[in-house]
């Protein structure tokens, strides 16, 4: 198989740079299949002596033969494509070798590797007018003409080459020659070098991958789309990742093109669960040799390779690939003697309907006028969802493989908005090795939590060892005894609980606890009355601060909760708690809101925490994961252990400052410094975003506080070139209020001028990697509606504000300016004021 | 087939045109055949296709009910081969392709066991059993009918037909008033319907039609023999585990229970109405509604033994009770329909579509989540606002034992004390003279506990009467006490309105002295009395684990040191009956005992009182000042930490509540005779559907 590869990468490489015209009309009369059978003229074909089989146009074997191209980039693997890479590497040498003359289009910026925006921009532009000319003018000879542009190029490309098989050749890089280069060649060879990365750093460009893929022409897309389809073979999470960013970033395009672009085609492909491990089919081939040709006229496959198709499969685009595939797979399935249900229909179906029903409950909480309803209704929808699990599904948000087995109905949420009805769940999880492969734990009963004591000394009634046995086949070890009910429970109780008091309790209150257990002193026992009262009062102070009941803000007592506390509890009250494996993970569900601003911010965040730590600013931000699902849901992963500004106003009844005395002790103490550091750090770091980010609509509701002491600015709905309205509000640079310094130790401490300080670093550092920044958020802009792009120069903005001219000196007077003006600045009071006249929010 | 399918027309034609035909002096045909099998011939001697033409014919049940009932010892004895066979066709008929066969061979049988019945009351089962079925084939006949009568209500077939078969069984349930004496119904433990039962309940669409029937035929098989022998419905219901079957039981007893509520409050609402309208409704519903409200009062303590069975028998039904159903109270029509997975074991497969697809719930903004706990609860409370006549009383006895089974659950404490789960319970509040009527819309959310305290309030404040229901007092007090020790254990601090509880049971005390020898006569009241004080004594030595604010402690010796009277004369009585001797000296002297820490209080604060007035030159202090009085002098009182205060006896059934339960089951049996009508065996509804099938 991978010499087969070998062979035909190439030429397949060698087609895409002979006619792009050629290639891009396949491409899409290949994939609207029967809908469009005139597109595509013929004569191409004639053009290209390595798919000579095209010539005849109806004949059978010729299906045969994409589909064995169809196969062959199915199983590729790492190891291939690194083959493949080299392949192309060699061609472009050779083709340089050959000596003939050089280039259209020359980028300067390419050769010291930084790539210069500006100059390749240009480049760009004249070399796609280039091969607009050479269509226009010579179709017939679009290879050739294709040719000798490429040859021109060769000598920029031999400093090219050295550069992307170079060590410093990352996926940033990567990305950008892929948007930035207009040519075939490189983003065919970058299409490749994909595979060569790690996972993880590829999927933190997935929107940017896939935003290319729908909104840039062909050859970025042919080039991106073998990666996608290898790894949606590879992974289900990976499939319905790229599914629901498809669906989301396509949902800008008009509605009519929508339909038959290439993102809404490759995401039905994708759900319709096409794309299968590689090894499954090809287990199943093996058992079953392919069809000889002349099944093809009456098998399903008839309906994805009409003629019109057959002449342009010469540019064995993926799409007649993932076709030929699928009408393979419905051939084989006919056949009852291959057919292996089990593993065909259910691949996405059990997370797809998880997902979806999630959805579905908070569109039906957004039509109740109350919270308390909303929250009854939530905890009564999910107690249903329960019922479904544990199953082969999971949180996309979490960072490791698991089985969702529970959701503890009673612990969700109802979150504070006032038109939506995002909500926040807690799920409980078995960690695994693989949620693919690994089996779905065996469901518990509720009750099953009671029921922990050895089976030893439960009656025997009535129950023969069969009954006992059918009984526990579901779960192993569960005494399901009849009479059992009537042992436990309270009996139980009395033995267990004071155990666990033992720690949290003082004696003396655990000395009343046992003097009424323990029957041997027959000697009166007096107390003093003013002792049950003191402890009753103590106990009642001690508790660690928790918020009151607001059946208005119901998630402020939930989100107040340390996460470890929560996690217990929780764990105690599971009948799945007493597992090694089992977890806790928490997730905001959001339906009716778009959530593509938010991944946005998180990459733009992810991305200057990740300069930040390299260059070693001591800045401290919290990204949180995004899961966008579609242009108006999606998911979020929740910051534990915090509560927002707001929130803890509003309950606390303080001052931020005082809070923090309140909370972590008094000014000397080792804990509030630290916390004060923290408070510091963060604050930093999130100014510096707010300000190149320019995000908006700062009110304290918007701003966390954890436990920490840290910051973390949440919602990023206005970022960029879009804000709230246009009332003219907000015109600081951030928000620092007077509250934020009081906490920093006033205008005039050390903490005040530490926080500048790092600001300055920040962003010194920040700079230096601009375009890693302006990366993300530039490929973005493509095709898309957002209000953060709206107008034509937000990315020219973005980089201004980044100051490239200015010295180091004068980034500190810069700094300097905007902590100033953004501390005299009324707006951000006013804004508070506004917030809280038409929100309630403090 | 066809063919014989066209036989079977024929002849029916044929049938009707000779009954439609035939004037009174001539007897119906089946009526003429019935007559055949009544005596000692083999009616298959003379006419070899007699049974088939028998089951092809309308059942005339008056009729064949009748004849059985005239039957006398001999002449029994004379044509027991003949009735044997009848039975054994009967079974036979129930394979049949033919559904009109099955119809009239379960209306047959139907009738088989009520006329030998009722003719026989004093018979022994071994009698009614030879007479019907033969003794030497009873085992082999009664193994074909139920598992006849198994594959039919698991089948795909007819709704008409499952519903006949749950009537026939119902019917066989019933014939006897006193369950246990039903000798039959041991064929029926041997071949268990308990599967077909549990499948009709879990199927959305089966439930709807059939949930009620197959739960009171449940709750009732369970009672069969409860106490003498191993019942294996007793032990399958206390094992399963299979969540949706658990729900649906819930739910069925769930809609009854709502559609009770909803009649109630419909009767209510009409009460309120106007003169004008309750006349035009009184003189337009006068029957209907009569006869409602007499089936609801009837059919609902089936259903609440139902209930009570799977509290306590199924330790996973528990979960059901706060389990919600948005949908449930929307409409008392049973839900529509839907389409639900075969239950399969979970996990093993990806969650089934019917609740992931959950075809949109319907929505109303003025509803409010309910579940089963608050149904019964709402229920409960309607119960218990009228303990006058037996009937009353049984169903407030019951509601509070499957209180206290449930209170005494470690899972149902733990979500009725759920901070998570906050609910607005309208309990249903007795119309009294000196206090308003609270606006429903003014009580808060909070967690279930707090309405189930709220209940036992209620119920202590309203039945201080003649008729004293002492027994229900016991109860009453109990649940609290449970509770209580829960919180305690569990450190939870129940926000509650605790001076409410307090003054309730004060009152309670001060009603046991006023009328202390009317039911003294009655009853043991120093029982009560010392569950009471133990209450309070609760509060006070463990006030500081499960109180909710240092407040509420001051409050507790307000209220005590306020109503000193009432314990000063409880004081005075137990002593004085514990000085004597007699029945009562033992009981009362624990009450003596049990008062030390109270009247430690009270001769602690008093003084104290006292003295702050005189020195203050105050005649009248203010709560205020009282309570201020209270947190300055706590450090000199010494209180007496009593043994067992948290311990108490869990519910069992036996022995104590057997006799309960025994003529609790007997009138349910009596009810759903009545109920499983005749009339509704005999629908021509049934008959027309059968008719034109086939």
């Amino acid at each position: 198989m991978g010499d087969t590869e070998l062979e035909l990468s190439p030429s397949q490489e060698e087609e895409l740079q002979k006619s792009p015209s050629a290639s891009s009309t396949s491409t899409t009369s290949s994939l609207s299949l029967p809908s469009s059978p005139s597109s595509g003229p013929r004569p191409l074909t004639s053009s290209s002596p390595s798919t000579s089989e095209g010539l005849s146009t109806s004949s059978p074997p010729l299906d045969v033969i994409s589909e064995g191209v169809g196969e062959l980039s199915l199983v590729i693997d790492t190891e291939v494509a690194k083959k493949a890479c080299q392949e192309v590497l060699q061609k472009v040498k050779f083709l340089k070798g050959e000596g003939q003359t050089a280039l259209v289009t020359a980028e300067p910026g390419l050769v010291n590797g930084t790539g210069h925006a500006g100059a390749s921009d240009v480049d760009c532009r004249r070399s796609r007018t280039s091969s607009k000319i050479g269509r226009e003018e010579a179709p017939p000879d679009t290879g050739k003409s294709a040719r000798r542009r490429q040859n021109n190029n060769s000598s920029k490309q031999s400093w090219l080459l050295r550069l992307f098989e170079s060590k410093l050749f990352d996926i940033s890089m990567a990305i950008s020659y892929l948007y930035n280069s207009k040519e075939p060649g490189v983003q065919a060879y970058i299409g490749n070098r994909l595979f060569s990365f790690r996972y993880e750093e590829v999927d933190f460009y997935l929107p940017q991958l896939l935003n290319m893929y729908i909104h840039m022409d062909e050859d970025v897309g042919d080039a991106i789309k073998p990666y996608v389809v290898h790894r949606c073979r590879q992974s289900i999470n990976f499939s319905l990742q790229c599914a629901w960013l498809l669906g989301a970033y396509s949902s800008d395009m008009h509605i009519s093109t929508q339909r038959h672009s290439r993102g809404t085609k490759l995401r039905k492909v994708i759900l319709s669960d096409e794309l299968k491990p590689a090894g499954q089919r090809a287990r199943r081939e093996a058992l079953q040799p392919p069809p000889p040709p002349c099944h093809h006229g009456q098998g399903p496959a008839e309906h994805s390779l009409s003629p019109s198709k057959r002449t342009h499969q010469r540019s064995k685009s993926d799409a007649t690939v993932t076709i030929s595939l699928s009408s393979n797979l419905k051939r084989t399935a006919s056949n009852p003697k291959v057919e292996s249900s089990q593993d065909e229909p259910v691949r996405l179906t059990p997370q797809r309907e998880f997902i979806k029903s999630l959805m579905g409950i908070g569109k039906r909480l957004a039509t109740l006028p109350t919270k308390e309803q909303k929250t009854q209704r939530l905890i009564s929808e999910l107690s249903l969802l329960n019922h479904k699990l544990p199953a082969r599904v999971w949180l996309p948000t979490a960072a490791f493989d698991h089985h969702v087995v529970r959701v503890p109905h009673t612990q969700a949420v109802v979150l504070n908005s006032k038109d939506k009805a995002p909500y926040l769940i807690y799920v409980e999880v078995l960690e695994c090795e693989n949620f693919e492969t690994s089996s779905v734990p065996v469901r518990i009963p509720e009750t099953r939590i009671r029921s922990t004591r050895s089976v030893e000394n439960l009656p025997d009634c009535g129950i023969t060892p069969e009954q006992r046995a059918s009984s526990f086949s579901t779960v192993p070890n569960y005494d399901n005894d009849d009479e059992a009910w009537s042992v436990d429970d309270i009996g139980e109780l009395q033995v267990e609980l004071p155990e666990i008091h033992t720690n949290s309790c003082d004696n003396i209150s655990q000395f009343s606890v046992d003097s009424i257990t323990s029957q041997e002193s027959k000697e009166p026992i007096f107390i003093a009355a003013g002792d049950i009262r003191r402890r009753l009062s103590e106990q009642l102070a001690h508790t660690p601060t928790t918020f009151k009941k607001d059946p208005e803000d119901p998630s402020a007592v939930a989100l107040k909760e340390p996460w470890q506390e929560k996690v217990r509890r929780i764990r105690e009250a599971s009948p799945y708690g007493h597992l090694p494996n089992w977890r806790l993970l928490s997730v905001i569900v959001k339906c009716g809101d778009d959530l593509r601003q938010e991944l946005l911010a998180f990459q733009v965040l992810k991305q200057l925490q990740s300069i930040w730590e390299q260059e070693r600013v001591p800045l401290w931000i919290k990204p949180y994961k995004i899961l966008v699902i579609s242009s108006d849901s999606g998911m979020i992963e929740p910051v534990v252990n915090a509560v927002s500004i707001h929130q803890v106003k509003k309950q606390s009844q303080l001052s931020l400052l005082d809070y923090f005395l309140q909370e972590h002790g008094n000014y000397t103490t080792e804990a509030f410094l630290t916390a004060q550091r923290n408070f510091v750090q963060s604050c930093a770091g999130y100014c510096l975003i707010c300000y190149l980010l320019q995000v908006k609509d700062r009110h304290n509701g918007n701003i966390l506080l954890d436990s920490e002491g840290h910051i973390i600015h949440i919602d990023f709905g206005f970022i960029l070139s879009s804000s709230p309205r246009n009332l003219g509000f907000e015109t600081s640079a951030f928000k620092l209020t007077n509250e934020f310094v009081d906490v920093m130790g006033g205008q005039d401490g050390d903490m005040f001028n530490y926080y500048k300080m790092l600001m300055l670093q920040g962003l010194i550092a920040a700079r230096k990697h601009m375009e890693k920044v302006i990366q993300i958020v530039e490929i973005m802009q493509q095709g898309s509606q957002l209000p953060c792009f709206h107008g034509s120069s937000t990315i020219r903005n973005l980089k201004e504000r980044f100051h490239m001219s200015l010295t180091e000196e004068q980034l500190q007077v810069l700094v300097e300016q905007m902590v100033d003006g953004s501390m005299r600045s009324i707006t951000t009071k006013l804004y508070d004021g506004f917030q809280y006249l038409t929100n309630g929010i403090m | 087939m066809s063919g014989c399918d066209a036989m079977a027309q024929e002849k029916k034609a044929g049938l009707l045109r000779r009954t439609s035909s035939s004037k009174k002096p001539l007897k119906e045909k089946v009526v003429l055949m019935y007559d055949e099998i009544f005596t000692k011939d083999d009616p298959a001697k003379s006419n070899p296709r007699f049974w088939d033409e028998l089951f092809l014919m309308k059942v005339n049940l008056e009729y064949l009910e009748g004849k059985l009932e005239c039957l006398d010892g001999d002449e029994v004895m004379v044509m027991k081969n003949n009735l044997n066979s009848l039975f054994h066709h009967c079974v036979l008929a129930l394979e049949e392709e033919h559904q009109i066969k099955v119809v009239n061979a379960l209306q047959t049988l139907c009738a088989l066991f009520r006329g030998v019945h009722q003719k026989n009351k004093s018979a022994t089962g071994f009698d009614i059993i030879n007479m019907l079925v033969g003794f030497d084939k009873a085992e082999l006949r009664m193994k074909d009918l139920m598992e006849s009568l198994d594959s039919l209500l698991c089948g795909d077939g007819s709704e008409s037909l499952k519903s006949l078969c749950l009537k026939l069984l119902l019917c066989l349930v019933t014939v006897t008033d006193n369950i246990s004496q039903n000798t039959l119904l041991e064929y029926v433990m041997i071949n268990s319907i308990f599967e077909a039962i549990l499948q009709i309940v879990s199927d959305a669409s089966s439930r709807g039609q059939h949930g009620y029937d197959a739960v009171v035929l449940l709750a009732l098989l369970v009672n069969y023999r409860k106490y003498e022998s191993v019942n294996p419905y007793i032990v399958k219901l206390s094992i399963v585990d299979d969540e949706p079957t658990l729900d649906g039981l819930g739910m069925v007893v769930h809609q009854a229970l709502t559609e009770y509520n909803r009649q109630y409050k419909d009767k209510e609402e009409e009460n309120h109405a106007g003169f004008f309208s309750t006349l035009s409704s009184m003189v337009g519903n006068m029957f209907i509604a009569d006869t409602e409200e007499k089936l609801s009062v009837q059919t609902n303590e089936a259903i609440l033994l139902a209930l009570y069975e799977a509290v306590h028998l199924n330790r996973n039904f528990i979960t059901v009770l706060a389990q919600s159903h948005p949908e449930i109270d929307l409409a008392a029509t049973p839900a529509p329909p839907t389409p639900t997975t075969p239950v399969s074991p979970l996990g093993t497969t990806p969650p089934s579509l019917d609740v992931m697809h959950n075809p949109e719930l319907p929505l109303d903004p003025n509803l409010q989540t309910s579940n089963l706990l608050i149904t019964f609860l709402k229920y409960s409370s309607i119960v218990m606002q009228d303990t006058k006549d037996e009937h009353r009383l049984n169903s407030a006895r019951l509601c509070l034992i499957i209180l206290t089974c449930i209170v005494e659950d470690q899972y149902a404490d733990a979500f009725l004390h759920d901070d998570n789960m906050n609910f607005r319970v309208n309990l249903h509040r007795m119309p009294m003279r000196h206090r308003k009527k609270a606006a429903d819309k003014s009580i808060p959310s909070r967690p279930l506990v707090c309405a189930v305290l709220d209940l036992m309030v209620e119920f202590i404040v309203t039945h201080m009467m003649k008729e004293f229901p002492m027994d229900l007092y016991m109860r009453c007090v109990q649940i609290i006490h449970k509770l209580i020790c829960y919180q305690k254990k569990c450190r939870i601090r129940v926000h509650y309105t605790w001076r409410e509880l307090w003054s309730a049971l004060i009152n309670l005390l001060k009603f046991l002295l006023s009328n202390e020898t009317t039911l003294l006569a009655k009853h043991n009241i120093f029982q009560l009395a010392l569950q009471v004080v133990s209450l309070f004594n609760m509060f006070i030595t463990y006030g500081d684990t499960f109180l909710p604010t240092p407040s509420s402690y001051d409050e507790l010796y307000y209220e005590i040191v306020r109503m000193h009277q009432v314990f000063d004369n409880l004081y005075c009585m137990v002593l004085r009956v514990s000085t004597n001797v007699g029945q009562w000296k033992e009981p009362a002297s624990k009450v003596t005992y049990a008062l030390v820490n109270v009247r430690a209080i009270i001769n602690h604060f008093n003084p104290k009182i006292e003295s702050y007035a005189a020195v203050n030159h105050i005649s009248q202090l203010s709560e205020d000042q009282v309570l201020e009085v209270v947190r300055s002098n706590y450090d000199t009182l010494t209180l007496k930490l009593q043994d067992g205060l948290d311990q108490f006896e869990r519910y069992s059934e036996q022995p104590k509540e057997t006799a309960f339960f025994k003529e609790l089951v007997r009138s349910i049996s009596v009810n759903v005779r009545k109920n499983v009508s005749l009339n509704t065996l005999s629908q021509d509804v049934l008959l027309k559907e059968f008719s034109s099938i086939s």
